[in-house]
């Protein structure tokens, strides 16, 4: 990658990082580390006690029971690990404390350092009524709504009539769809308000919502940046997230299939994301996310201060690696690459394949993987947590891997997912792959008409998979075999009840 | 010979002995040449039934023997009971019944996380809870019986 070559500064690069997190990310980070010669210590729960993270550290180091709030979003832990094994700085990676203002101050503390924006930057973004704020005071557009959180019900219908149905109640502490509510009438508006407090007081412990206009069909569009400690901060432009099931990012990419049409769009888009990090006083790796609607005016939404899930679709198409950038900010050093540096080449498509059951209504699927076949060659980067025979804990979130491709076009890049896609086999666990497959093949998809309803009206038009009569004869043929060769002891196949044939005499059926 | 077995609940006979063109590559991996086509299968045991993964679709496979039309998988019957099983693996959260209870059909009878995600568990009719399977705290797995409902 360019510009990525390890050659920073040795005298003050760190020695050794602790890596807070869990997962493909953990994994994504201890490979950085290792490009860059520098010791990666892991940490891990008692579930986590067999994850491919542990095994490829370095170092790893317990830090309690399953439960996250015992374990990677227990401050004292986290930071007792990295005393212990001498760890100069902290990766958070994503999720967990990678938001947690009081944490990265405890970590400058500690005297160990925060591989992320300073703490008083988290906090001023963490709100988001006070992000929003800060975005119009530097002139960036947002959402027409209120400035302000909601005390009661008479101040939320004025609010709504001035703006005008359809609105939308958001949690100001929030994230991820909850304490989130569309309202279409005010006869909705009181019921959707105590629904939306309680649920974002159950996740976030704070009721606060505040209100505003609903965006019809638009496209979530965000903007990467990325700031040094002398002054530097440049953008290394978008990635659309428009692929949304209940509002939980599903695929991305860069550019936007809208950019690649406007491109004057991503420089004003890139320069409105560099004023609310200017504003907020931001530094290291960031994420401004905004809706953009069908006349491409666009709004500014959140900041999200951490490195990003889907952050290697910029990766694969800037040619950058913002791991490698984040750490190498976080030592002091200035930013090595200038924004009239940062170019966008090709195409890169990114699916989030969790285990998941996409054919009961996406229930989660913790369990064993039986068989797995990772995809590989040409355009393919597969950022992978998972390995045949571990046993997928159910205390963490679904996420088992993330499958990139990159294309000449985008084109290129859908016709290497499928291809990849076609490739990958997770078994003994259910998965999402077959829902990529057939979103890989919708002609909505290629034709890059993508907004954040796109995944619910997909799920209409998505049609079971047509069963093949020659394939299902093989099926039965192989779990045949399958049986012949596998066999349970005696006693054990003559178990599952009655009637069956034994192994035994299927066996003799063969001979 | 021919074997019966029931794949996606669609009951097929085939011709056993054709089972050894298959050929294990690695374990539960098979390939087929077929005419001229190349097929790779992939094969996992489940509790009661197979499955295979074939031509990148899955199929459940499940299979008996024919003479026994009874013992037929999926003919259990129902004699007014239904039992409501866990869907996925996971941790009862809460246990909404008690054993004895009148329930509706559609009311929660318990709640099993996974993954972060929350489930409950409703009843497929009107009745009086007969058992409990589980408690607060129990770990399960998918298809362990969690509540019969008479």
């Amino acid at each position: 990658m360019r510009n990525s070559l390890p050659c920073y500064n040795r005298v003050f690069m760190f020695r050794k990082v602790l890596v807070a997190n869990r997962g493909e990310i953990a994994i994504r980070l201890i490979r950085a580390l290792r490009e860059m010669d520098i010791a990666s210590a892991a940490v891990f729960s008692d579930a986590d006690r067999d994850a491919l993270h542990v095994r490829m550290a370095d170092e790893a180091l317990p830090i309690g029971p399953a439960a996250s709030a015992e374990s990677y979003l227990h401050v004292g832990r986290i930071l007792e690990a990295a005393r212990r094994c001498g760890a100069d700085a902290i990766h958070p990676g994503y999720g967990f404390l990678s938001e947690n203002a009081d944490f990265a101050a405890a970590c400058e503390e500690a005297r160990v350092c925060f591989i992320g924006p300073p703490a008083s930057a988290i906090r001023k973004l963490g709100s988001k009524i006070e992000a929003r704020r800060l975005a119009v005071e530097a002139g960036v557009p947002v959402v027409p709504g209120a400035g302000e959180p909601l005390a009661e019900a008479a101040q939320a219908r004025r609010i709504a009539a001035g703006l005008g149905y359809p609105v939308l109640l958001k949690a100001a502490a929030g994230g991820g769809g909850k304490g989130m509510r569309r309202v279409d009438s005010e006869s909705d508006l009181e019921t959707s308000m105590r629904d939306a407090a309680s649920e974002a007081e159950r996740s976030f412990r704070s009721g606060e919502l505040y209100m505003e206009k609903l965006v019809e069909e638009p496209r979530h569009i965000e903007i990467q940046i990325l700031g040094d400690g002398h002054g530097n901060l440049i953008h290394f432009g978008e990635r659309e997230c428009s692929l949304q099931r209940r509002h939980q990012k599903v695929i991305e990419e860069c550019p936007s299939p809208l950019m690649a049409r406007y491109p004057e769009l991503r420089y004003a888009m890139g320069d409105a994301a560099l004023s609310v990090a200017r504003a907020a006083g931001y530094t290291n790796a960031g994420t401004a996310e905004f809706l953009v609607d069908k006349h491409l005016n666009f709004y500014f939404l959140e900041m999200n201060t951490r490195l990003q899930v889907e952050h290697p679709v910029t990766e694969l198409v800037t040619g950058h690696d913002l791991v490698h950038l984040q750490v190498r900010i976080a030592s002091g050093e200035r930013l090595p690459v200038s924004q009239a540096e940062v170019t966008w080449s090709g195409s890169a498509i990114e699916c989030r394949i969790y285990a998941e059951d996409p054919d009961t209504g996406f229930l989660p699927s913790p369990g064993m993987i039986r068989q797995l076949r990772e995809p590989s060659g040409p355009g393919i980067r597969l950022d992978s947590g998972v390995y045949q025979g571990w046993n997928v804990p159910l205390d963490y979130d679904p996420m088992l891997a993330k499958l990139i491709a990159w294309g000449e076009t985008r084109e290129m890049a859908a016709a290497r997912l499928r291809r990849a896609l076609a490739e990958y086999v997770v078994l003994g666990i259910r998965s999402n792959i077959p829902y990529f497959r057939a979103i890989l093949a919708d002609a909505e998809f290629l034709a890059g008409r993508l907004h954040t309803g796109f995944l619910d009206n997909f799920e209409q038009r998505r049609s079971a998979e047509i069963p093949d009569a020659a394939m299902a004869r093989i099926a039965a043929l192989a779990a045949l075999r399958f049986e012949r060769d596998h066999a349970r002891r005696p006693a054990a196949a003559s178990a599952p009840g009655a009637g069956r044939w034994a192994s035994a005499g299927r066996q003799e059926l063969l001979r | 010979m021919r074997l019966n077995a029931l794949v996606d609940g669609n009951e097929i006979a085939v011709d056993a002995s054709a089972a050894v063109e298959l050929r294990e590559v690695e374990p539960g991996v098979y390939h087929l040449i077929e005419g001229d086509r190349s097929v790779e299968v992939r094969v996992v045991r489940s509790a009661d039934h197979y499955l295979v993964e074939v031509a990148g679709r899955s199929y459940s496979v499940e299979l008996f023997d024919p003479r026994d039309r009874r013992n037929r998988p999926g003919a259990a019957g129902g004699h007014g009971r239904r039992s409501v099983a866990a869907p996925m693996p996971g941790r009862v959260v809460r246990v909404l019944v008690c054993v004895g209870d009148a329930v509706e059909a559609g009311q929660g009878l318990l709640v099993v996380e996974a993954m972060k995600m929350q489930n409950e568990m409703k009843s497929p009719k009107a009745g009086r809870v007969i058992s409990v399977g589980a408690g607060a705290g129990d770990t399960v797995g998918a298809g362990d019986v969690l509540v019969v409902v008479e």
